[in-house]
C-alpha cells in the first residue's frame, strides 16, 4: 500500500492505494497518529483502494473519532467494492463518504 | 403464460411474480392479484419477486393497489435488477424490500474448517464462507451477523460479517478469512504462553466492557438469567429461590457488552493482536455475568468430570483453572485472595444457577449423568448462597 500526504494548512489529504488490510493497517494506523495533531479536515482519497479488511475499517473508525473531536473527516473516490464493504458493514452510517 | 401464482394459508398470503411485468400485460396481472386476493381475507401479504426478471411502472402501481388493501405488503427475493428499479422509485422507502440472497457456488472450493453446524469454505483470498446444515438456520445466521456487526462498528476487533448468501438448498455466511490461530491453540503449542495469552484475553475483556450500548441494541443479560432462576422455582427450596431471585433481580442495569461466551477458543491472534470470534452470545449487563460464564468454561462445566474442559477446549483441569485465576486476578487487578473468593462465589452462583436448569432441560432427571449434575448445582447453590448477599462486585 503507498500513502501520499499532501497537508495545506490544517487540511490534510490522504491518497492510499493497493489494500489496506492487517499487514498494511498498521502503516497507516502509525501514519494516522504522527499526522493529525492540528488537522481540522482530513479527507482519505480511496481512489487507488483495492481491498480493505477489518482491520483497515478499524483504522478508519479510529481516525473518525479522533476528528469527531477536532473537525470532520471525509472519504471521497469510493469504488464499487469498497463501497459495498461500507454498506454491508454499517460502515457507510458513520463516515462521511462524498 | 401467466405471470402470477400466488399461495394462501389462513389470513397469510403469498404472490409470486414471475418474469416481465410491464404495460402490455399489467391488466392481465392485476386482474391475477385481484383474484388471488379476493380469495379470502387476507391481512399479512408478501410478494415473492424471485423469478421477476422486469417491472414497469404499469406494474408498480400494481403493487401500490394491492399495499393500499394489505398494507403490511412486504416484498421478498428481490433480484438486483428489480431491486434498482424499486430503489430509484422510492419504493424501498414506502414498504419492507428485501433482496435476494447472492447465490454461490463452492464447487472446487478449498475446504477449511468443518463443525457441527456446516462446513466453512475458502471463496477467494480474503473471504470465507460458512455453509450450515441445517436449511432453517437463517433467522439464526442473521442474528450473529447483527451482533457481530454492531460490535465492529462499535470498534471491538472482530471479522467482518459480510452477505448471507445461498450455497445450492443451504444457506452461508461469508466473512473475511482471519491469518489467524486460537488462543487454544497456542496455548497447546506453547504451554509457556499462558500469561501473556491471559494478559491478552484480558486487555480485550475489559474493551468489550467498557463498550457502551443503547438499551435494545443486544439481549439484555439480566433478564435472560432471571428466566433461568425463574426455571429453577420448582426445583429449589422456596427460601433458596426467593434469596437468588432477589440477588439477580438487584443486580444494577448496565448497558455495556459483554460476549457471554468468552473463552480461549473464542479469541483469536492475528499479527499481535486479539480478535474475538462467535458473536452470537453477545448481550449486555453487569460483569459478574460475563465471568459465570468464563466460570463455566474452566471450571463450572467440568465440576464433576474435569476430563469436560480437555474434551471442550484441548487443556488440563489444572490449566485450565490457573487460567480462570489468573483472568480474576488480573482483571479485578488484585492479589487479595478473600476479593478474589467473593468474586468467585458471585460467578459460581450464577455459573451453576446456569448448568442446573440447562441439565434439567437436556432431560437430566432421566439420565444417571443428569440427576448426578443437577444433584451436584443443588449442593453447590445451597453452600454458596448462604455466602453471597450482592452479585455486584
Amino acid at each position: 500500500m503507498t500513502i501520499t500526504k499532501t497537508q495545506q494548512g490544517s487540511s490534510l489529504n490522504i491518497a492510499l492505494e493497493g489494500r489496506l488490510d492487517t499487514i498494511t493497517a498498521p502503516e497507516l494506523e502509525a501514519e494516522l497518529k504522527n499526522s493529525l495533531d492540528g488537522v481540522a479536515g482530513l479527507t482519505l482519497d480511496l481512489k487507488g483502494l483495492s481491498y480493505i479488511s477489518s482491520a483497515g475499517l478499524r483504522v478508519l473508525l479510529c481516525a473518525q473519532k479522533t476528528m469527531n473531536k477536532q473537525g470532520e473527516m471525509i472519504i471521497k473516490n469510493v469504488n464499487e467494492t469498497i463501497s459495498e464493504i461500507f454498506m454491508i458493514t454499517g460502515f457507510c452510517d458513520i463516515l462521511t463518504i462524498e | 403464460m401467466s405471470n402470477v401464482n400466488f399461495k394462501a394459508e389462513g389470513s397469510r398470503i403469498t404472490v409470486f411474480f414471475e418474469g416481465h411485468i410491464d404495460s402490455a400485460n399489467a391488466p392481465q396481472v392485476e386482474q391475477e392479484v385481484n383474484q388471488a386476493k379476493n380469495s379470502g381475507a387476507f391481512t399479512d401479504a408478501t410478494l415473492d419477486c424471485e423469478k421477476l426478471e422486469y417491472i414497469s411502472s404499469a406494474g408498480l402501481r400494481i403493487i401500490l393497489r394491492l399495499r393500499k388493501d394489505i398494507p403490511t405488503l412486504r416484498l421478498i427475493n428481490v433480484a438486483p435488477e428489480v431491486y434498482e428499479i424499486l430503489d430509484t422509485t422510492g419504493f424501498t422507502e414506502m414498504m419492507e424490500v428485501q433482496k435476494a440472497y447472492r447465490v454461490i457456488s463452492v464447487d472446487g472450493c478449498e475446504v477449511i474448517g468443518q463443525g457441527a453446524n456446516g462446513k466453512v469454505y475458502r471463496i477467494d483470498r480474503d473471504t470465507i464462507v460458512k455453509v450450515y446444515l441445517n436449511p432453517d438456520s437463517l433467522p439464526d445466521i442473521q442474528r450473529e451477523r447483527e451482533l457481530a456487526r454492531k460490535a465492529f462498528v462499535m470498534g471491538i476487533p472482530t471479522a467482518i460479517p459480510y452477505d448471507v448468501v445461498r450455497v445450492g438448498e443451504s444457506f452461508g455466511s461469508v466473512f473475511e478469512l482471519l491469518n489467524a490461530k486460537s488462543f487454544a491453540k497456542l496455548l497447546t503449542n506453547d504451554p509457556s504462553s499462558l500469561d501473556e495469552v491471559v494478559r491478552m484475553s484480558v486487555e480485550l475483556l475489559k474493551k468489550i466492557h467498557s463498550t457502551e450500548l443503547k438499551p435494545g441494541d443486544m439481549p439484555d443479560m439480566k433478564a435472560i438469567v432471571l428466566g433461568w432462576v425463574e426455571f429453577l422455582r420448582d426445583h429449589l427450596p422456596a427460601g433458596q429461590y426467593e434469596k437468588l431471585h432477589r440477588l439477580v433481580a438487584d443486580v444494577p442495569q448496565d448497558n455495556h457488552m459483554i460476549h457471554g461466551d468468552y473463552h480461549i477458543k473464542n479469541v483469536m491472534l492475528q499479527n499481535g493482536e486479539a480478535l474475538l470470534i462467535d458473536m452470537d452470545t453477545l448481550c449486555m449487563g453487569y460483569p459478574v455475568f460475563e465471568f459465570a460464564s468464563i466460570y463455566n468454561a474452566y471450571a463450572g462445566f467440568s465440576d464433576l468430570n474435569h476430563e469436560n474442559v480437555r474434551r471442550f477446549l484441548g487443556i488440563s483441569y489444572e490449566t485450565a483453572n490457573e487460567i480462570w485465576e489468573k483472568t480474576l486476578r488480573l482483571y479485578f487487578d488484585t492479589d487479595d485472595e478473600k476479593r478474589l473468593r467473593e468474586i468467585e462465589d458471585k460467578a459460581m452462583l450464577i455459573g451453576f444457577t446456569r448448568i442446573m436448569r440447562r441439565s434439567i432441560r437436556r432431560n437430566g432427571f432421566n439420565t444417571e449423568a443428569g440427576r448426578a449434575e443437577i444433584e451436584n448445582c443443588r449442593r453447590r447453590l445451597a453452600e454458596l448462597l448462604p455466602r453471597v448477599d450482592t452479585l455486584t462486585f
